[in-house]
């Protein structure tokens, strides 16, 4: 089974074969003579490259995954072949869209904007509370806004849209 | 000595209250928000007190409900910690008025440095040395500007009523003004529910060193050597050391002279920290905080002496019975600050449950953690939930300590600050002691700095592997899917909660 792992956002390769009940294991075209045995279900993990011991947790799911190697962490982004090709067709039929989507949980303290505003690039559109903390957030590009989904007082997850951008000068 | 003492706050700071009263055979009252009712300070203390309510406004920080537990449970006196109540000078006066005793200073002079234009004023009047700046607040955009030209640019905006770093911006040049006030404002209202502004000179590659103090009730005064805090990031501490390497003994006797200048101009009483800028060897006050810090494990280490012992001793009407002779450094200490945040991702909040955990251990590591397996990890309390602290004899033994304690640290759940921590302790600079209050803000941390990418892309592909056998083996994979959808249930119905308006706290 070969899956394409994001590292930190470099790619690896990495093919699994399960060969007589042992699991070989190669990544970027080299074989890696590792012995990966999970300590708990946790995600305490014990890994030895050859003789070289290393203690690394896991978490996630199938498809994004944190890995903690001696106080490094790793983000992970992994697909099999399938999904892959899945993925690229997606990303082909690509919307470039304009929305301004939340980097952080937290609660919309004030909406400085709203629909059918034009905004210049970087100008402040709606000020983010989290963690006691203000944050204004800015126009990624000069544009009308075209939609406004939060309300002030509202919380919001990571990664939830916060307005809807139509650029005006497209380049 | 106290028989029973309650302390009002949660986390880290609750516990390490809780260890050192149940040391002295001093039985302990906890108390508790709906959201840490399963919490490590309500399992480790006597006695534990439901104050109702799942936000901080509406527990831990109503002044009614923790003097109703103080009463109910019999408790002589009330050690507020950090944050909350800490500082609020009409809790304090409330807590005496009860006949109870307050662990804590005055609060006239709680009062006197809590508003940062009246503590200037105070500390001119007492000859403490201040940053060139106004005395007074600014009431708009233009009134601030003008202001600016007088100080000079880049100038900093400051809430009156702030602390924490909250409420402050740094102007460069008069067209950020209006932004910069806009925002300062806005937190300083949600925060303390006071907007007032002042402004003061931004100094040039400053450091922060604060000094620890300790009144007694008898005019006994001691200071207790500095911390450095400059690895901080927006005024939010990450790394602090005690002692700092810019510090010799001359400018230690210096800056600890003058800090118990300022502690005595508002006949300060119990544990402070004053706090200081230092820029090309010159010290200015910046304010002083008149509490526990959240950084004072590593005077205790250095000093060996418990600071929550001292404020115990000194609350119940003890004498020091040690003068400033008797106070000897030794070694070096490190502490690192264990968020929940995301610093590849600018230090943004990071929420979740724990289910994983290692705590690193070993000679000279000391742990103060409210961390445990099943925690929530949610937006409206503070996100610190661990301090690691390391002593070494010297400071290189220190650094290297404390990566040694980081590299065997895991949490999971959440994403954490030790990372960026590590990355700093393995700065050339850091390490030569080359730095100021905007190093960490320098540093590029939005790329991991790891370099076993191809283990980590084979642990995650047999890891994924692994799962597909498990759930192949197990059928359904009901039971699994049960419990992840009841822990995010329960995160939501968190969130909607914070959705609601609350008050500002936490430390």
């Amino acid at each position: 089974m070969k899956y394409y792992v994001a590292v930190n956002g470099h790619e690896h390769e990495v093919v699994l074969t399960e060969r007589l009940g042992e699991l070989l294991v190669e990544v970027d075209g080299e074989v890696l003579d590792m012995v990966y045995e999970e300590v708990d279900s946790l995600g305490q993990v014990l890994a030895l490259v050859g003789n070289t011991s290393f203690g690394v947790s896991i978490e996630g799911d199938s498809h994004r995954a944190g890995i903690t190697i001696a106080g490094h962490f790793y983000d992970i982004e992994i697909e099999d072949e399938r999904e892959r090709a899945a993925h690229a067709a997606a990303r082909a039929s690509g919307a470039l869209g304009g929305s301004v989507k939340s980097v952080m949980p937290g609660v919309v303290v004030s909406l400085l904007v709203s629909a059918g505003d034009v905004v210049e690039e970087g100008q402040a559109l709606l000020v983010l509370e989290a963690m006691k903390m203000q944050n204004e957030i800015g126009a990624p590009a000069a544009g009308l806004v075209k939609a406004v989904h939060v309300t002030e007082g509202e919380a919001v997850a990571a990664g939830a849209k916060l307005l809807e951008i139509e650029v005006t000068e497209a380049e | 000595m106290f028989r029973r003492i309650l302390v009002a706050n949660r986390g880290e700071i609750a516990l390490r209250i809780l260890r050192t009263a149940r040391e002295m055979d001093i039985e302990t009252v906890a108390v508790y928000s709906e959201f840490d009712r399963k919490a490590l300070h309500v399992r480790m203390a006597h006695q534990a007190i439901a104050l109702g309510g799942v936000l901080p406004g509406e527990s831990y920080l109503v002044a009614e409900k923790i003097l109703d537990a103080a009463q109910r449970s019999g408790a002589e006196a009330i050690h507020p910690g950090y944050g909350f109540l800490a500082e609020n000078a009409e809790f304090a006066a409330a807590v005496k008025a009860a006949g109870l005793v307050w662990i804590g200073p005055p609060p006239r002079a709680i009062e006197v440095m809590g508003d940062k234009i009246i503590s200037r004023r105070a500390m001119q009047a007492a000859g403490v040395p201040l940053v060139p700046g106004l005395t007074d607040a600014v009431d708009d955009v233009a009134e601030a500007v003008a202001a600016a030209e007088g100080i000079g640019y880049p100038v900093a905006i400051k809430a009156a009523a702030g602390g924490g770093g909250k409420g402050i911006r740094i102007v460069h040049e008069p067209k950020e003004m209006a932004s910069a006030f806009r925002t300062a404002s806005g937190e300083a209202v949600s925060a303390f529910g006071d907007g007032r502004l002042y402004l003061e000179r931004y100094l040039d590659k400053p450091r922060h060193i604060e000094v620890q103090v300790l009144f007694d009730a008898h005019g006994n005064a001691v200071h207790l050597g500095e911390r450095e805090c400059s690895i901080q990031r927006r005024h939010q501490k990450l790394i602090e050391e005690c002692p700092s390497v810019i510090v010799d003994e001359a400018l230690r006797q210096k800056m600890g002279d003058v800090a118990l200048q300022a502690g005595q101009a508002v006949e300060y009483e119990g544990a402070g920290t004053v706090e200081f800028l230092w820029s090309g060897g010159e010290f200015f006050f910046l304010e002083m905080n008149t509490r526990l810090q959240v950084e004072h494990p590593v005077t205790e280490m250095v000093m060996g002496i418990d600071l929550v012992r001292e404020q115990l001793r000194i609350a119940a009407g003890e004498p020091l019975g040690y003068g400033q002779e008797d106070i000897v450094m030794r070694g070096h200490a490190i502490e690192v600050r264990i968020n929940a945040e995301d610093t590849t991702a600018g230090f943004v909040p990071s929420i979740g449950v724990v289910e994983n955990l290692r705590l690193p251990g070993g000679a000279g590591v000391r742990v103060d953690s409210c961390l445990y397996r099943g925690m929530e990890v949610g937006l409206a309390y503070d996100p610190m939930l661990a301090k690691i602290i390391v002593h070494a004899p010297d400071r290189d033994k220190a650094i290297r300590r404390m990566r040694r304690a980081l590299e065997e640290l895991n949490v999971s759940g959440v994403r954490i600050s030790a990372p960026a921590a590590l990355a700093v302790l393995e700065e050339e600079a850091f390490c030569a002691g080359d730095f100021d209050t905007h190093f960490l803000e320098g540093l590029d941390l939005s790329k991991p700095r790891g370099s076993e990418e191809q283990l980590a892309a084979a642990v995650a592909a047999i890891y994924r592997r692994h799962r597909a056998v498990d759930r192949a083996l197990a059928g359904s994979g009901e039971t699994r899917r049960g419990w992840r959808e009841r822990s995010r249930a329960q995160t939501s119905s968190y969130a909607q909660a914070a959705a609601r308006p609350r008050s500002g706290g936490g430390a």
